[in-house]
């Protein structure tokens, strides 16, 4: 019988996430490694018309969960679809992946103790390979693995890359940070299996009730759509320079305003704003970081974006070792200059122009 | 308010971590050496610890919990001095190289010994930590408790035995509601950690001088003492483990610089460089 590979196909008011193609993307590559199935679980309400999409994304399978009391994301409903599928199957999937969003933190973990299987957070890099193990002080985990799952992310504080395994009970569980992997190309004369499910959710299932959803559409839309970034860190000294942040943010058509982890911490700007390992991972155009250091920890949240500027008054800061232009200087000099001379060569732009 | 006439039991789970920011400890090759690092509180659990005071307006007791080696006692004292009743170290050994799957059930475990002949109403995690950064432990948590959790928690209201929460979502905002006994992992988003109080201050300067009183206020466990079994705990308890490691590479050398010239002359190279103004 085949393996399967599972990835959780997160939608949010019945449109797909980014994050499931993502992980298509990935799971593809996991699923030709090991010769197995791809499998997508869809969970939801009036969502099955978003199974022939995953198809069309190398899904092989998808299972639907469509339920009136599944439209909106709560661990206990979701969790009951995930467990009584799974206790469905005559034997577990290898590896199962879910996003690193605000709901595959909350249900994989939860998922991964009633499974008491291992479960890797936030991987930048998946794989599939052998390993061999002895240890002393446990006999009993030694040997030689085949057709593991490489689960690899950033350890902080430590500027390395932690290859995790966990090769002695599956599935293994990983969740995948936003923005990293590649979809594949959609293929429209795909075909695969859309298996429905039948949904049981228990009286304890139903614990918590969601009262209201805020959703402010602007700011989400922004840090990840904007095609200019400018963040602000811990080098702007207090909350009042992220104002000089937003003036020069709105020198640029499509742009937003990010920070640093620090600067969040600090209390001077809202976590919605916080671009990083624990914040949002974005990709624009350019990337305008204005006393950010540079920490491992907010690198890998930006450090794909096409051009990343760096102002820092120390020349050491580590941002310069990866951004592609820097200007080492008082961002409170730097910053009013540069909107000044840009508001200039538009202004004279314009002239010519007429 | 509440309307019970028995107390209610709040738990805060906080962590030593190791000082990000401070150079002491950290190898040339970029590992931590954690016995010579400089430790500090998990500034995410300074929010889960602001959340868990909160809960003293409406009468509960509130106990801190940490796992660590021996040193991890200075983050319960800093607990005791912003005003938590009292606190629990969990030390031993056969701790080491827990994984979050292991370090959950140890906490369960622990959490089931705190809360004997008490109630167990609410559990306080930070949303993560800083040197693991997984977010996992207060779900698992969640799960051998078999309570409702709620996480990206900003703030919080209870009234009459239920919870109404504001959890912080993907552009957006959820309020959420449940009855205790729930868990809560809170963002650093929530309300900050206020001062340390006086009488909390001095409180920890007895501690630090007189044993007996320690010993009612803090309580050290191992596993025996928890009951906890061995093999679901550390190395052997973990079903996943670190194989390998490597360092990232730096890109280096490629950042154009402009430095020790006029700002406006700088400015004015970037944008020769990087036509800004046509983004």
């Amino acid at each position: 019988m085949k393996r399967r590979i599972w990835i959780f196909a997160e939608q949010v008011e019945g449109e797909l996430q980014a994050i499931a193609l993502e992980l298509l993307g990935a799971g593809r590559m996991l699923a030709d490694k090991l010769e197995a199935h791809l499998e997508a679980i869809l969970v939801g309400h009036n969502i099955s018309h978003l199974a022939q999409t995953l198809i069309h994304y190398s899904a092989d399978c998808v299972y639907v969960a469509d339920h009136p009391e599944l439209a909106q994301y709560r661990t206990l409903p979701y969790r009951r679809v995930m467990v009584d599928l799974l206790s469905q199957l005559p034997e577990p999937p290898h590896t199962i992946l879910f996003g690193s969003t605000t709901t595959g933190r909350d249900l994989a973990p939860r998922l991964a103790a009633y499974l008491e299987t291992g479960l890797t957070a936030d991987c930048t890099s998946l794989d599939i390979g052998p390993f061999e193990y002895s240890n002393s002080k446990d006999q009993s985990k030694s040997g030689v693995f085949h057709d593991c799952l490489y689960a690899i992310r950033p350890s902080f504080g430590e500027s390395l890359k932690a290859r995790i395994l966990g090769p002695w009970k599956n599935p293994q569980m990983a969740t995948v940070r936003p923005g990293v992997m590649q979809a594949v190309a959609p293929d429209y004369s795909r075909t695969g299996t859309v298996i429905p499910l039948a949904v049981n959710l228990q009286e304890s299932d139903r614990q918590v009730q969601i009262q209201e959803i805020v959703r402010n559409v602007t700011s989400q839309v922004q840090l990840s759509k904007a095609e200019v970034i400018v963040s602000g860190g811990y080098g702007l000294g207090a909350p009042d320079g992220f104002q000089l942040i937003k003036d020069l943010a709105a020198c640029f058509p499509n742009s937003a305003v990010g920070a640093s982890r620090k600067a969040v911490d600090a209390g001077w700007i809202s976590y919605a704003h916080q671009v990083g390992q624990t914040g949002k991972t974005v990709r624009p155009k350019i990337y305008i970081a204005c006393g950010i250091s540079g920490a491992i920890q907010h690198r890998v949240g930006m450090d794909k974006s096409n051009t990343i500027i760096a102002i820092n008054k120390d020349s050491s800061a580590p941002i310069f070792r990866f951004a592609h232009y820097g200007i080492v200087g008082d961002l409170y000099q730097v910053i009013p200059e540069l909107i000044q001379q840009m508001r200039y060569s538009l202004n004279s732009g314009n002239r010519q122009a007429a | 308010m509440t309307d019970r006439l028995c107390p209610l039991h709040s738990y805060v789970l906080i962590k030593q971590v190791p000082d990000q920011s401070s150079k002491a400890g950290v190898n040339p090759d970029g590992t931590i050496d954690r016995a010579k690092a400089k430790r500090m509180l998990n500034p995410f659990d300074r929010y889960a610890l602001q959340a868990a005071l909160q809960t003293k307006q409406y009468g509960a007791v509130v106990t801190a919990i940490t796992m660590g080696p021996p040193p991890a006692i200075e983050i319960l004292y800093e607990a005791i001095a912003h005003g938590v009743d009292r606190a629990i170290l969990l030390s031993d050994r056969r701790l080491a190289a827990s994984d979050t799957l292991a370090t959950a059930y140890a906490l369960y475990k622990t959490l089931l010994w705190a809360s004997q002949g008490r109630s167990l109403d609410l559990v306080f995690c930070g949303l993560q930590t800083t040197d693991g950064d997984t977010a996992q432990v207060g779900p698992q948590l969640a799960e051998r408790l078999g309570i409702p959790q709620i996480t990206y928690c900003e703030s919080f209201d209870l009234a009459h035995g239920t919870i109404t929460a504001k959890r912080v979502i993907e552009g957006g905002v959820q309020i959420l509601q449940t009855q205790i006994p729930a868990l809560l992992t809170i963002t650093n988003s929530a309300q900050r950690l206020a001062y340390k109080t006086l009488r909390g201050a001095q409180r920890v300067q007895q501690l630090q001088r007189d044993e007996q009183t320690r010993s009612q206020m803090i309580h050290t466990v191992t596993l025996d003492d928890i009951g906890a079994d061995p093999e679901r705990c550390g190395i052997k308890g973990s079903p996943t483990i670190v194989a390998a490691t490597e360092k990232i590479g730096e890109i280096g050398g490629s950042c154009q610089m402009f430095q020790g010239k006029a700002v406006s002359v700088m400015v004015s190279e970037l944008l020769h460089q990087v036509p800004l103004t046509n983004s």
